[in-house]
């Protein structure tokens, strides 16, 4: 039996699909079954971001109406053969899926993957009610600015409404630098205010970017920072205890450099 | 003189001996043991205590007294049905918005966070004062 995990934010834009798709390559990369759920129906993005998108047949709106099993739909990922993705429905609405379904969903997923990691989408309306119905527990994400805490708040008290209990924490985006110089919040500060355990920390890195835009998780990139981070966070998710990152840049650039000075 | 007179019921303390032990029981408490999240909100009509913080976005109204175990972020209102004897106590006192009865204050917007005790705002005089909350001086007041 599996686990099913809600990966959620309130707030949009703080790398929700990101996430998913980067601790779902990671742990496939560790030899983990894993079934990625877009839950986000109408604005599909998580087939995007793993350069699945020129796959899709069938997808989780089907599955639900049942005009197709659900082995029909799931996509396996071209890097990873034991991730899979279920897709979201570009062209209907959220109402297309009821909570129910998605339960009955989640349990048929559980039995056959080890992770289950649902992308929640933005807002608190039936779309996030979907996409917690069948999840067990959950990955709060925030970025370091006061309306994503803000509004990661406001979604760990909805979880708990829900019954999800004791959410983790990911902080995405921290740019080091600024925290030094007091113009952002720092890991401290916001730990303070939401009181949940903390899985990562992922640093800014224009890596992101370049690899996204590829469809190709930054987790497979073995000098970016943020890469580190997520296989870092991975291993967290895993149970196992890995101490946090130097994030400091310079550190890092001097780490590098006597890397080269070695050879 | 009226300010003694305030002073006296806002924090009672049973046992002191110079009041009725009867006249602090018949106040209806709520206790709530968890924080208040962001877009959570309690209303009692009757003294509120919270074991945990009240984070911003967070609402308490209470008709009564508010005491928060925890820091106090959100936004406040005690004695809201009009009651200008009622004190808000908390062990950091941050509100986004502190209201006791028709008095509305915000935290001054150049500060920092710069107290680490508890402490209560009540009204005095016809302004909301906050100040560091110590068991002994009320004990002092009472005698």
């Amino acid at each position: 039996m599996g686990e099913v995990i809600v990966v959620t934010s309130g707030k949009g834009g703080v790398g929700k699909t990101t996430t998913v798709a980067n601790i779902g390559a990671g742990l496939a990369g560790l030899g983990h079954k894993v079934c990625l759920v877009d839950a986000d129906i109408g604005l599909r993005n998580l087939d995007v971001v793993l350069g699945l998108e020129n796959r899709i047949v069938y997808d989780i709106t089907d599955v639900t109406a049942e005009n197709c099993r659900l082995k029909q739909a799931l996509i396996r990922d071209k890097r990873f053969n034991e991730l899979l993705l279920l897709p979201a429905a570009q062209t209907k609405d959220k109402t297309a899926v009821s909570p129910e379904e998605m339960i009955k969903l989640c349990n048929e997923l559980k039995e056959e993957f080890e992770f289950v990691i649902i992308d929640c989408p933005a807002g608190i309306e039936l779309g996030f009610k979907n996409a917690v119905a069948g999840a067990e527990s959950s990955i709060v994400l925030t970025t370091p600015e006061v309306s994503a805490v803000r509004d990661a708040d406001r979604i760990i008290g909805l979880l708990e409404a829900s019954e999800i209990f004791s959410p983790q924490l990911i902080i995405n985006r921290l740019r080091p630098k600024m925290v030094r110089a007091g113009d952002m919040m720092g890991i401290e500060d916001i730990i303070d205010i939401l009181a949940v355990d903390l899985l990562g920390v992922i640093p800014e890195d224009d890596q992101i970017v370049v690899t996204t835009n590829k469809g190709e998780p930054v987790v497979r990139d073995p000098r970016s920072m943020s890469g580190q981070a997520f296989r870092n966070t991975v291993k967290r998710l895993k149970g196992e205890e890995i101490p946090y990152m130097d994030l400091d840049e310079s550190g890092f650039l001097t780490r590098l450099r006597k890397i080269f000075n070695r050879k | 003189m009226s300010q003694s007179k305030q002073e006296k019921s806002l924090v009672k303390f049973p046992g002191t001996g110079a009041d009725d032990f009867e006249q602090y029981t018949d106040e209806n408490t709520v206790l709530i043991q968890r924080t208040l999240r962001s877009g959570q909100t309690i209303r009692y009509n009757g003294n509120v205590v919270i074991l945990g913080d009240v984070n911003p976005g967070a609402e308490v109204v209470a008709a009564g007294n508010c005491i928060v175990m925890g820091v106090l972020r959100g936004v406040v209102h005690a004695g809201a049905s009009g009651n200008e004897d009622a004190a808000v106590i908390a062990f950091r006192l941050r509100p986004t918005q502190l209201r006791i009865a028709n008095h509305i204050t915000r935290a001054p917007e150049d500060e920092n966070d710069t107290t680490f005790f508890p402490e209560i705002a009540k009204i005095k005089d016809g302004v909301v004062t906050i100040e560091m909350f110590s068991t002994f001086n009320d004990r002092q007041i009472r005698n």
